[in-house]
């Protein structure tokens, strides 16, 4: 019906309609982008640019010169390592006490399993702050503090909290007939989790990759608590211990920033529809 | 069930829920009992009972935390539920290169805060930031202001720039949704004569209510935890005037070393996100509809 009454209008004012959306969004998105806007533009100046003309403008000769000075006089390649060796573990084990935990409430009923369960996923809502100064003093007495393992452990432990709920839901909706023929075949539980259930889960995974994946990068109060050094600092620790040093050098700031963002922008690019569906946990679906 | 299938299932589930309570619950405990406690860390603790936070309710500098996170919260609540159902409404038809449009309105959520504050240190410079420089522009230049550094305009200035990137958040919560709105149904309102503001008054904001429930959750939750923001903006400052709880507890705890009273912030901040647990669990209607 729509689309009958769309065609009987002339082509002409739907054209014009169509310019008017296209340009009312393009410009709301300037400024709404304009933040990003803006440190693409710095990071591409020199300083002495900045200097003479202020940051908003098109450059003149745009230049890659301050990731150059970025990656060469700073100790970001160590900050950015630290951040995926933070990461990409942090991110799997996490992914796999989900499994392990998703598997265990979906598939079986026990006593106290509801209350359990909630108290597993209440972690999501927990404010960091109510278990910093206990972990800080763990970590210290046990000679880990200023290493990475502070912070894989802890994103770890606060991950099971999403990543237990997203399995365990999505281990629900399939059917319970896939456990139980693979049993009756003769197969463990471990077989079956990992040779049915996970190969089957893989959207799932997916999903709880890209968002583990962002979160755990994107993260500065663990390694602003847990390390001192350059060799435990992660990017976004690292970027805010540089701002000292680097307080009027705004281009090079502006460099690590969009080094530090190309992660989780590529991760999110790529993965776009896992990282919504992610976000949304499912809210799309009825 | 077989002894074996019991024996495999508390394997798997005791390694994950034994780091759970090593690293979330017991923490968790701890900062209660340090909450009773007068203590720098490192001295001989001392047993106070409830007497840090009888002096939180005294102390003008959690008073003033307090209520800067009170402010925070309702703006939080409005500001960019309200953007992201506009951009959202904006964006859901089918148009040319939506799905671009999309992307560059969700790129703020995959920023981290530490780079969303970096950003919005660079618009708010008072020589150059874009927003004295737009205020000249237009001439309300008498507007321009040190906005971090002013106690009037600091906590509004993080305020900002947090709504900013939760826009985006709201904005993707909300055209998931927007896409179980049924289009028959807007369409037999609009052959009943529904213009488009009833279609989206009476149709589209009730179907939209539990996604609107989650995200204003979200927003609660999300402010509460905030720190990185105020950490990167301002440091809680100048004079305090942008103290939110959780960035008051870090500096009484890591700056002033007042570690026992940190913790008892902590467990007033925590106690603050448990009632808005329970009341989240309690609209399980929605959240059910949310975790599918």
């Amino acid at each position: 019906m729509a689309e009958a009454i769309a065609t009987a209008e002339p082509r002409a004012r739907t054209r014009i309609q169509s310019v008017f959306v296209h340009g009312f969004i393009v410009a709301i998105l300037l400024v709404y982008a304009a933040p990003i806007i803006g440190v693409l533009l710095t990071s591409l100046q020199t300083n002495a640019e900045i200097a003479a003309r202020g940051v908003w403008h098109i450059p003149e000769a745009a230049t890659l010169v301050n990731f150059e000075d970025v990656l060469a006089n700073t100790p970001t390649p160590r900050y950015l390592l630290n951040s995926f060796l933070v990461t990409i573990p942090a991110t799997a084990i996490s992914i796999l006490g989900g499994l392990l935990l998703g598997y265990v409430f979906s598939q079986f009923r026990f006593p106290f399993a509801e209350l359990l369960f909630l108290l597993v996923i209440a972690g999501m809502f927990f404010p960091p702050q109510a278990m910093l100064i206990p972990l800080f003093r763990l970590f210290n007495d046990i000679g880990l503090y200023d290493t990475l393992y502070p912070m894989i452990i802890v994103h770890v432990a606060l991950g099971m909290s999403i990543t237990t709920l997203l399995m365990r839901n999505f281990m629900s909706a399939l059917p319970s007939s896939l456990r139980e023929a693979a049993i009756v075949d003769g197969a463990s539980e471990w077989s079956v989790l990992f040779r049915v259930i996970v190969p089957l889960s893989l959207p799932a995974i997916a999903v709880l990759a890209t968002l583990q994946f962002t979160w755990i990068w994107n993260d500065f109060l663990w390694p602003l608590i847990f390390t001192r050094s350059e060799e435990a600092k992660t990017i976004m620790a690292g970027i805010d211990a540089l701002k000292g040093q680097y307080n009027v050098a705004w281009a090079s700031q502006a460099a690590m920033s969009v080094i530090a963002s190309i992660p989780t922008v590529v991760v999110f690019i790529v993965f776009q529809r896992y990282f919504i569906s992610g976000l949304t946990l499912g809210a799309v679906k009825e | 069930m077989t002894r074996g299938s019991r024996l495999s299932l508390l394997l798997m589930a005791s390694g994950p829920l034994a780091i759970y309570a090593v690293f979330v619950i017991y923490p968790l405990l701890q900062s209660t009992l340090y909450s009773t406690w007068k203590w720098n860390g490192m001295s001989e603790p001392e047993f106070i009972g409830l007497d840090n936070f009888v002096r939180a309710l005294e102390d003008p500098l959690f008073h003033g935390a307090f209520w800067n996170t009170a402010i925070w919260l309702v703006v939080a609540i409005v500001v960019p539920t309200l953007l992201g159902l506009g951009f959202a409404v904006l964006l859901d038809r089918p148009l040319r290169g939506s799905r671009v449009y999309k992307s560059m309105f969700y790129l703020p959520i995959t920023l981290s805060l530490v780079v969303v504050g970096q950003v919005w240190i660079w618009i708010y410079q008072p020589d150059w930031g874009l927003l004295n420089t737009v205020l000249e522009l237009i001439g309300l230049g008498e507007f321009t202001t040190f906005w971090l550094g002013n106690p009037d305009t600091a906590l509004a200035s993080v305020i900002v720039a947090w709504c900013w990137q939760q826009t985006a958040l709201a904005l993707i919560l909300y055209l998931a949704a927007l896409t179980t709105v049924p289009k028959d149904l807007l369409e037999a309102a609009a052959i009943d004569g529904a213009g488009s503001w009833q279609q989206f008054r009476k149709i589209i904001v009730p179907l939209l209510r539990p996604a609107t429930v989650v995200i204003i959750a979200l927003a609660v939750i999300n402010t509460l935890k905030g720190f990185d923001i105020v950490y990167i903006l301002t440091k809680g400052g100048p004079f305090h005037t942008s103290d939110n709880l959780a960035m008051f507890m870090y500096s009484e705890t890591f700056f002033k070393m007042h570690v026992g009273y940190g913790a008892a912030i902590a467990v007033a901040l925590f106690l603050l996100a448990a009632i808005v647990i329970v009341l989240y669990f309690r609209q399980s209607r929605a959240a059910e509809r949310l975790y599918g």
